[in-house]
């Protein structure tokens, strides 16, 4: 009854929005019906002279449609009087009281954002991490024992039903323009992700389907409702929402449009400052920033001003950073670390490198075996595949020792890794013995195995390896090489990223050379390996692999709200993706190198266990608050400078830091 | 019994100095090309094990078990000679001058690669990013790229040439026609269409000549047109005709063969402009796909490894060399056949 009656208001409201345009723009009103109600016969009026072209381009505004709720599900109307509420003071501290304030830091990216909004077209570019990472969210995590802390709320509750999290927001939290952080910017911020204005379907269709209810109970205390029941551990990272600025957001048609180029306030340390379009732009530090006295705030994001230019070219940006004009570069990639980083520069001390070993998710890396080919459907070809490929080689050599072979699909969760599983290593007799089985006796005048049928057919053992990234071309050379002493033949067909992506996603390659992206605290299993996703296109199960047993143990782990019964599931589900295999997992990174002028300082232990970089500027590290430690020297730096003048040399400085390696 | 004209455009051309022997110099360079597989190879040329003499060059996978080794994938002759030599017991193997392949990494386990040239492990020129000779990426991307230039030449000549005897030989209406089309044609930017080809397939040899083909074949028109106009209002065309010549009788017989000094002066320049294009292509990654051994992939890697200074210096002297030497030729050509000397108005 309620949400008939909400629903009536809403489009009472709509029609009074609809009658005082008109009565303010008689000539515009036309359009802007026609754009609401999808019905064109009257556009051409609309299409008169120059002199109501304004009046016509006047924008409606509307007010979000209320919170719907489907049956079963909504918070209760009052806060349950019964809630546990928690809060974390104890855990340490990570920023350094060394840290000094203030300077510029300078680094790069390689194109210009076409947006500045954080939801919306275009707006899932590389600039979207800074501005997203100042939207805080109610908690994060501890980057070092990985329990939540506060951020925006200082207090949080679990509801009865399992899938329920009540927050209270801290009532000094400030937007980065003076106005206040209440919880009607939560329930704002739902009605917002739901709304057609954003032209977002994947955000409407989550905060739809994921997400159930919100409610505001008072002006700083909120409740969120979740699709399913989750461990508490884990409860945060799907459903702690944060706020977004309701008082800077007018919702329309031409919302995309209109916040193209202008930024939210910000809850974080940094809103943007300066812009100037196509060359860079500059984050600022708000000034007293509300969040500054929190205790896990302390001593961090100590740079006044992060300039990011556009340099669109790396080994552009590679110079830029020699000359002193970047203070900080990635060189995680063995060419960088082992021979770019041997410049004079390095040696003279007055650039520093860093190899710091962490412990995060690792990317899903691997050959995906399509299983609904004809002869990858066979399991001995899979296995047969899996011992031909070697890895091990590939990493020796191009990769130069410095990476690690990947174990399992899922690696990087905690106790949700299976440690017993070892990957299937290069190994020419089996995979002889495996091809031999499958019926894959000869070989042709080039060495590749063939099989010959009854009706005389011959089918040689050749697969198309599709890939997206040329970087990747001289490993798979290796692979190659490699695979041809087992007579088995890959075929590279290098695409373009997007191209490469869609083949795989219409599941029209043979074995997919890829890998995907993975964050947040637990295994995902539904979107690559339950059957409902297999044979579809479009979907992540690219392998097609589909097994009703697994199914069943996949929908009970995503249903589980019990942390050890999904870790043992998980196990389980693990296993059986290796037994199946259809993956041959690749190579994990488990550390980050990076080097930086030596008046970039860091704290004691460089950073921390799930620092993703040492120099990341922002808070987030992956789902942990752990960046944003470092800070500017800024009379080392005028030393150094003088130093490099004069040609004085300081000592080489190497720091390899294994206190986080497994 | 060649005709005195041809013999004084021969005579002509030899006195060039610079063209005949760049004519002559890329000509065995083609040749050699053409055995690569007996001078920069993996597989041995002669092995004699057991009194029995093998080739393996061409043909087949030798699998290793013939010469009584532990695997049945090909034969590492490299390894093999080495094994023969220290047994001592009246095997032996030659391997040609350059023992690798364009294809396979000679990874060596205390060192990365790129290695710089040795005449120990026998890289000449050292090897690319991933441990590949670059001798042999050389000379094997030489024959493609030389192989897709003439291939090309020839497609794009024959349908240029067919469509502007056509367009300068029935004129009118035919003709202006065709001008338009060919002019909206060369609008189109055929570089963004081949990187549009290579996104969604892997361009293969032919399907980059195909689109090389169809955007590159108007070139000629315009000149068969002009030369084709010329000689139709010459007199010999009109006695063809009087005589009861036919359209093809006279276009084939009479006017083609007046305009082939038009033709064979394009030639070397096409030759050239057809390695350049496919050099750009896979330089920029839209040519072959990997791992074709080509220059403008070695190019590529060259510029990444600017400190392996072997990479970029051998592709970029191939480069120049061949460009230079194709372009000498098309100098000598034009010279020998300019009309100003042997032709005769009367």
């Amino acid at each position: 009854m309620d949400q008939f009656i909400q629903r009536i208001g809403a489009i009472a409201f709509l029609v009074v929005v609809f009658i005082m345009s008109g009565c303010s723009s008689p000539d515009g009103s036309i359009d802007q019906q026609d754009a609401l109600s999808g019905d064109n016969t009257g556009s051409s009026q609309g299409d008169t002279d120059g002199s109501n072209e304004e009046d016509s381009e006047e924008t409606v505004y509307v007010e979000l449609p209320p919170i719907e709720v489907r049956e079963g599900d909504g918070l209760p109307l009052e806060l349950p009087s019964d809630l546990v509420w928690q809060t974390n003071n104890e855990d340490p501290e990570f920023g350094s009281p060394n840290a000094i304030r203030g300077g510029m830091f300078r680094t790069w990216m390689l194109s210009f954002p076409l947006t500045l909004r954080i939801v919306g077209p275009d707006s899932n570019g590389t600039f979207a991490y800074f501005t997203r990472a100042n939207q805080f969210g109610p908690v994060s995590h501890h980057p070092q024992t990985g329990r939540p802390i506060p951020l925006l709320a200082t207090h949080w509750a679990f509801g009865e039903d399992g899938r329920s999290i009540f927050y209270r927001i801290n009532p000094k939290a400030r937007w980065s323009d003076g106005v206040p952080v209440t919880a009607d910017d939560v329930v704002f911020n739902v009605q917002f992700l739901r709304s057609k204005y954003i032209v977002s379907t994947w955000s409407n269709d989550y905060y739809t389907d994921r997400i159930r209810d919100v409610k505001k109970y008072d002006s700083h205390t909120y409740g969120i409702q979740g699709a399913d029941p989750k461990p508490p551990e884990e409860m945060h990272y799907y459903y702690g929402i944060g706020p977004r600025p309701k008082h800077f957001h007018r919702m329309s048609d031409n919302w995309v449009a209109e916040y193209n180029w202008k930024p939210d306030p910000t809850t974080g340390p940094y809103h943007i400052g300066k812009i100037e379009k196509g060359k860079y732009i500059e984050l600022v530090r708000t000034e007293n920033w509300w969040g500054e006295d929190l205790r896990y705030m302390r001593n961090r994001f100590n740079p006044q001003t992060i300039r990011i230019k556009v340099i669109r070219d790396i080994n552009t940006a590679w110079q830029h950073f020699l000359k002193g004009e970047i203070d900080t570069f990635n060189i995680t990639i063995p060419e960088y670390w082992h021979d770019k980083a041997n410049h004079q520069t390095f040696k003279d001390g007055y650039i520093a490198k860093y190899w710091f070993y962490n412990q995060l998710p690792q990317a899903s890396t691997g050959v995906f075996l399509n299983s609904a080919d004809p002869l990858l459907s066979d399991k001995n070809i899979r296995l047969g595949i899996a011992h031909s490929m070697n890895f091990q080689r590939v990493i020796d050599t191009i990769l130069r020792g410095d990476y690690e072979r990947l174990e399992t699909f899922n690696v990087g969760f905690g106790d949700y890794d299976v440690r017993s599983i070892q990957p299937r290593e290069f190994d020419i007799k089996k995979a002889n013995e495996y091809f031999e089985a499958a019926g894959f006796v000869d070989r042709d005048s080039s060495g590749i195995r063939t099989r010959t049928n009854e009706d005389g057919n011959t089918t040689r053992l050749s697969f198309r390896v599709t890939y997206g990234r040329a970087i990747h071309t001289p490993r798979l050379v290796v692979i190659q090489e490699e695979a041809k002493k087992t007579g088995l033949e890959l075929r590279l067909q290098l695409l373009d990223p997007t191209a490469s992506f869609k083949q795989m996603l219409e599941k029209k390659h043979q074995l997919a050379w890829m890998g995907w992206g993975t964050s947040g605290v637990a295994p995902r299993y539904w979107e690559h390996f339950h059957s409902i996703n297999a044979n579809i296109t479009q979907t992540n199960n690219i392998t097609n692999h589909a097994n009703p047993a697994m199914d069943e143990l996949i929908m009970q782990f995503r249903a589980s709200g019990d942390r050890q019964e999904r870790v043992a599931l998980a196990h389980q589900l693990e296993k059986i993706v290796y037994d199946a295999a259809v993956v041959v997992p690749r190579t994990k990174v488990p550390f980050t190198r990076e080097a930086a002028w030596r008046w970039i300082e860091l704290p004691k232990g460089l950073g921390t266990r799930h620092s993703t970089a040492l120099f990341n500027s922002q808070a987030p590290s992956q789902m942990f608050s752990g960046g944003g430690l470092f800070w500017i020297n800024e009379k080392k730096k005028e030393e150094i400078l003088e130093a490099k003048r004069k040609g004085e040399n300081l000592d080489e400085l190497v720091v390899i830091d294994e206190t986080y390696r497994n | 019994m060649l005709d005195s004209q041809t013999v004084k455009q021969w005579r002509r051309f030899r006195s060039i100095k610079r063209g005949y022997w760049s004519a002559i110099v890329l000509l065995v360079l083609l040749g050699l090309s053409l055995v690569a597989e007996l001078l920069v190879n993996n597989r041995a040329l002669i092995v004699s094990y057991e009194g029995n003499w093998h080739f393996p060059t061409y043909g087949g996978v030798i699998p290793g078990s013939t010469f009584g080794l532990d695997y049945d994938y090909e034969t590492n002759y490299r390894e093999l000679q080495q094994k023969f030599k220290e047994e001592d017991n009246g095997n032996w193997v030659l391997m040609p001058l350059v023992p690798y392949n364009a294809f396979e990494n000679d990874l060596q386990t205390d060192s990365f690669p790129p290695y710089p040239p040795s005449i120990a492990s026998k890289h000449y020129l050292g090897t690319d990013s991933i441990g590949r000779d670059i001798v042999a990426r050389l000379l094997y991307g030489f024959r493609i790229a030389m192989g897709f230039a003439l291939v090309l030449l020839v497609c794009s000549y024959a349908a240029g040439i067919l469509v502007g005897c056509a367009m300068g030989y029935w004129g009118g209406v035919f003709d202006l026609l065709f001008q338009r089309l060919i002019e909206i044609w060369n609008t189109i930017p055929f570089l963004y269409v081949i990187m549009i080809v290579a996104s969604v397939v892997v361009p293969s040899f032919w399907t980059l000549v195909t689109v090389m083909v169809i955007f590159g074949w108007t070139t000629m028109t315009w000149n068969m047109r002009t030369s084709t106009y010329k000689e139709k209002a010459r007199e010999y065309v009109n006695a063809a005709r009087a005589l009861g010549a036919g359209n093809s009788r006279v276009i084939g017989v009479h006017i083609l063969p007046n305009t082939i000094s038009v033709i064979v002066t394009f030639i070397p320049f096409s030759v050239a402009s057809g390695v350049a294009s496919l050099t750009a292509l896979d330089y920029l990654g839209f040519g072959l796909p990997p791992p074709t051994p080509s220059w403008g992939e070695l190019l590529s890697q060259g510029t990444d490894y600017l400190d392996s200074v072997w990479i970029v210096s051998s592709v970029g002297a191939a480069i120049v060399a061949v460009l230079l030497m194709v372009t000498y030729i098309g100098e000598a050509i034009r010279e020998a056949f300019d009309p100003k000397k042997f032709t005769y108005y009367e």
